[in-house]
């Protein structure tokens, strides 16, 4: 506080003094960041919830400063609720909707979405599918229609079953020459043997090349039950409009039941160190990473864990590793760490790449950090600086009406409080030190984590043999 | 097709009728504010009050093409940006910023250099200061050099080494362009990057970063008056270079289709094509525009519909105009799938760019397209920082900043003729660049052949060894 005084004062003065060069104020620099404001940041006076008699549930945000609209339907489930042997049927279902619904095929449903010039998307993820349409206002009937006929009435041609299905498995191939996604698979397969996050939510080969339309239609009448979604309407459109809109299309949907989640993973993954390398012995970098379990999206200690991740890898160049491996010692373009919150615990992953000579001096630098921050506490500037970016980051990210929409629905999937959004910053000012020390405890083992490298594996294998057994794959 | 839906597009077409008589554009960028200080630097403010954030940008006219004789100077230099001032340690800048919560980055194209940060109004002022002070105290040294090529190296790997699709837009551009700078990727060449010194980067920062050659915007939530007032404190005292010099290589006409093929260890086979098209603002672009959205606009356009629907033959394909500020490219691109042909991939993908100069584009095709584009070109309005990217590129390359309500006449004025004519014009066979990527034949070696390492340069590390002094 003194420091700010001070350099108000001292700007008083210097505009009073005609910018008098003995008098200039402080650097900006010099005056520490503010505390984390908090406080609510969704406008509930243009947010208006409603749900319908069969269950669907509805969120409208109003928002009139351009003429546009952007609707969706989001199901509570994804790809979770598929065996492993059925795997990517949720995703192949989700690629066909969008070849034909209602009265038109392909061709037709493609035309009349871009003859408005708007933008149709339906995408599966493990724990929810979405189709999403947006454009003009001035369009709202149509693009309401369009929607509910995506929908509700998707026709799953086996001619377009056929070609989708084609596409995904030339897919499954094309995605072997980039490095990343072959990495990504791998890390998977190696966590979660067995289980449905053992793959892609595209699936696998075998699985999806046994799809068929019936197959998909049954995926489909699963899924799609209004119990199971949630509507949402942002942009140029009154609450009672979209209401109208939606009870005229969804009305007399049936209520269902929604198909329950899939099962959690098995506890703690892997149980020892391993290291598994992904031979592309063309590359002249190594994909990196290191995994093990991590958390729930509905954990509670899921800010704590945030913050201690920011420290860690996920706050840019505030984060320890980015300081190190790319500020100090210019061994990657990039490097972060990051948990992926799903219904059950997915993953923890430090991912990077670095010229594949320096590969096992990069795991090393990781493995490093990993320990220092289970060892010690991290500082009080360290968690200052971590609260404001994740602070900072949320209301950035919050920008559009769109973005505080699609923030309020995903709550809704994982069940969670409707105002976490208003309350998060004041969650982030609540953690102490001692919290984030404790999350660090609990969620990093370094000395059972995975470790993975895409690249040429002649030399890898021996930087990287003495972080554990050694497996060397095919891609 | 059946028939009946067929005319329920046909009924959709005709409810479409043009935006403007349906909605009225309410062109925010209009309001920008223009203030020029003494010294040259151009400052564009937009303030709005109901967004939470404000962008500040920092457009500085130097990009790749302007290099001399390292290539990459332009990026590398922008990295080195964030290396310290004589007040400031490295990185002190993104750390300053992201502790008060904003986002900051940068990035080099063959025409610009940005610099970007948003952030929560009250930390305007800070961004303000530390942009001028690695303006007026930017301190560059061998540690810090050292390291950051190795960033920049890593980068250059990560992007272009080793992807397929970098490897095909360095190979692209190349045989695009024989004489323009624009032949070179923005990030350089390995060679290069090794080398620059630190007497190169100080030359090229006192040659091109001088206000007269920077354009600043402010848009979102902030003081108008407070803020101009602020950068004509923190920039007023920079002095004007004259004159920022220019590479005056121009690209001779092309006599003659060019063809190449990069190996690389791949199952999708890449196809991609250019032809010369005209530079940035030029009365074709927005006929240009059209035919790009006609080949790519979606699932209902002619190459998803050529190539990965009907033939089964490529997993994505597009094509579209390419603007800079010193020429332009129409360019064509295909990912062939694992079990398809690349031979067959090419004939049925100049099929396509044929038919934009054999036929005139159908009525209901053309407003497809133009009505894709008109909804587009509104979304760029939705955010501070995407709304003070427009001004900003608009005012570095046009001097001015383009009312949405001018572009969209622009394009609505577009005929099928007109897409035709540009095609005739520019789509021409002898003004062809055709490129495949593709696994390397049996026994073709990539393995470099061994060399005498290169002589150390005068200054600078070549090893990727820690660099001395950075052990913060």
């Amino acid at each position: 506080m003194r420091g700010a005084l001070h350099a108000a004062i001292a700007l008083a003065l210097a505009t009073a003094l005609g910018g008098c060069a003995a008098l200039r104020p402080k650097p900006a620099w010099e005056l520490p960041p503010p505390p984390v404001a908090e406080g609510p940041v969704v406008p509930q006076e243009r947010l208006h919830r409603t749900t319908l008699e069969n269950g669907l549930e509805l969120v409208v945000l109003e928002d009139h400063g351009l003429p546009r609209l952007e609707i969706g339907l989001l199901l509570r489930r994804g790809a979770e609720i598929e065996s492993p042997d059925e795997a990517g049927a949720v995703a192949l279902m989700a690629d066909v909707m969008e070849r034909g619904a209602g009265a038109r095929d392909a061709l037709a449903l493609a035309r009349a979405v871009e003859e408005i010039g708007a933008d149709l998307g339906v995408s599966a993820g493990m724990d929810s599918v979405s189709v999403e349409l947006s454009g003009l206002s001035a369009d709202a009937g149509l693009l309401f229609d369009l929607l509910a006929d995506v929908a509700l009435r998707p026709r799953f041609d086996s001619r377009e079953v056929a070609r989708a299905r084609a596409e995904t498995l030339a897919g499954f191939e094309q995605e072997k020459d980039n490095p990343s996604a072959l990495l990504g698979r791998q890390l998977a397969a190696t966590l979660y043997d067995g289980h449905r996050y053992g793959l892609s939510v595209s699936g696998a080969p075998g699985p999806v090349a046994r799809l068929d339309a019936a197959a998909l239609r049954a995926v489909h009448e699963r899924l799609f039950v209004a119990s199971n979604a949630i509507f949402y309407a942002v942009g140029d459109l009154s609450e009672q409009e979209a209401v109208a809109q939606v009870r005229a299309r969804f009305g007399a949907w049936a209520a269902g039941a929604p198909p329950p989640p899939g099962p959690p993973p098995p506890g703690p993954t892997p149980p020892a160190r391993r290291v598994v390398l992904v031979d592309r012995p063309d590359l002249g970098q190594a994909q990196l990473a290191l995994a093990h379990e991590g958390i729930a999206r509905t954990d509670e200690l899921r800010i704590p864990v945030s913050l201690m991740n920011t420290i860690l890898g996920g706050g840019g160049f505030l984060s320890r590793l980015m300081s190190r491996v790319r500020a100090d010692e210019g061994l990657a373009y990039g490097i972060g760490s990051g948990f992926a919150l799903r219904r059950h615990p997915g993953p923890f992953v430090v991912s990077t790449s670095t010229r594949a000579p320096e590969a096992g001096r990069v795991v090393g630098i990781v493995l490093e950090e990993l320990e220092r921050l289970r060892r010690e506490a991290p500082s009080r500037d360290e968690l200052r600086n971590a609260r404001s970016l994740s602070a900072g980051r949320f209301v950035l990210g919050l920008e559009t009406s769109a973005a505080i929409a699609g923030s309020l629905v995903e709550l809704d999937v994982y069940g969670l409080p409707p105002d976490s959004l208003d309350t998060y910053r004041t969650r982030l000012n609540e953690v102490t030190l001692e919290e984030v020390h404790e999350a660090a405890l609990r969620l990093l083992h370094p000395d059972r984590i995975a470790i993975f490298a895409v690249g040429p594996a002649e030399l890898l294998r021996p930087q990287l043999e003495a972080f554990g057994p050694v497996e060397v794959v095919k891609p | 097709m059946p028939k009946s839906a067929c005319l329920a597009a046909l009924a959709l077409l005709v409810a479409a009728a043009p935006l403007a008589a349906r909605a009225k554009v309410d062109d925010p960028a209009l309001r920008t504010r223009v203030t020029t200080l003494d010294n040259g630097l151009t400052i564009l403010t937009l303030p709005d009050p109901t967004t939470p954030a404000v962008s500040f940008q920092m457009w500085v006219k130097v990009g790749s093409r302007d290099e001399a004789r390292y290539t990459g100077l332009a990026h590398l230099f922008e990295h080195m940006m964030f290396r310290g001032t004589d007040r400031l340690p490295p990185e002190s800048h993104e750390r300053l910023i992201e502790s008060r919560g904003g986002r900051v980055n940068a990035f080099t194209t063959a025409d610009h250099t940005v610099y970007h940060a948003d952030v929560a109004p009250d930390a305007l002022p800070l961004v303000i200061e530390l942009e001028a002070e690695r303006l007026a105290h930017l301190h560059i040294d061998e540690a810090t050099l050292a390291s950051e090529r190795e960033v920049v190296l890593e980068e250059r790997r990560q992007r272009t080494e080793d992807q397929p699709t970098g490897r095909v837009f360095e190979a692209l551009l190349n045989l695009s362009f024989m004489a323009h700078p624009y032949r070179v990727p923005v990030i350089g060449w390995r060679s290069d990057i090794e080398q620059v010194s630190v007497a190169v980067c100080r030359d090229f920062f006192d040659t091109y970063y001088a206000p007269n050659n920077i354009v600043v915007s402010i848009s979102g939530a902030f003081d108008e008056e407070d803020a101009i007032a602020r950068v004509r404190r923190a920039f007023g005292r920079l002095e004007r270079v004259e004159p920022i010099p220019r590479n005056p290589t121009r690209e001779p006409p092309q006599r003659g289709e060019r063809r190449a093929t990069v190996y690389f260890d791949v199952r999708s086979p890449i196809l991609a094509a250019t032809w010369h098209a005209p530079k940035s603002g030029h009365p074709d672009g927005e006929a240009l525009d059209v035919a790009s959205l006609v080949l790519s606009g979606g699932r209902s356009s002619r190459l998803y519909r050529g190539l990965v629907y009907e033939a089964q033959q490529a997993l994505a394909a597009e094509g579209g105009y390419w603007e800079l500020d010193d020429a332009g490219i129409f360019y064509a691109f295909a990912m062939v799938r694992p079990d398809g042909d690349i031979a067959r991939v090419e004939k049925l993908f100049f099929a396509e760019t044929d038919r934009l100069r054999d036929e005139l584009v159908p009525e209901a095709e053309l407003a497809k397209a133009k009505r894709q584009i008109e909804v587009s070109l509104l979304r760029g309005t939705a955010t501070a920082h995407a709304l003070g990217s427009r001004i900003a590129r608009d005012w570095v390359s046009f001097g001015r900043i383009r009312p949405i309500e001018e572009r969209l006449a622009a394009y609505r004025a577009v005929s099928a003729a007109d897409v035709q004519r540009v095609a005739r014009t520019y789509l021409r066979d002898e003004d062809r660049n055709v490129l495949h990527l593709v696994a390397p034949a049996a026994g073709v070696s990539l393995e470099e052949p061994a060399a005498p390492a290169p002589a150390a340069p005068p200054e600078g590390r070549q090893d990727p060894a820690p660099a001395p002094g950075d052990g913060r």
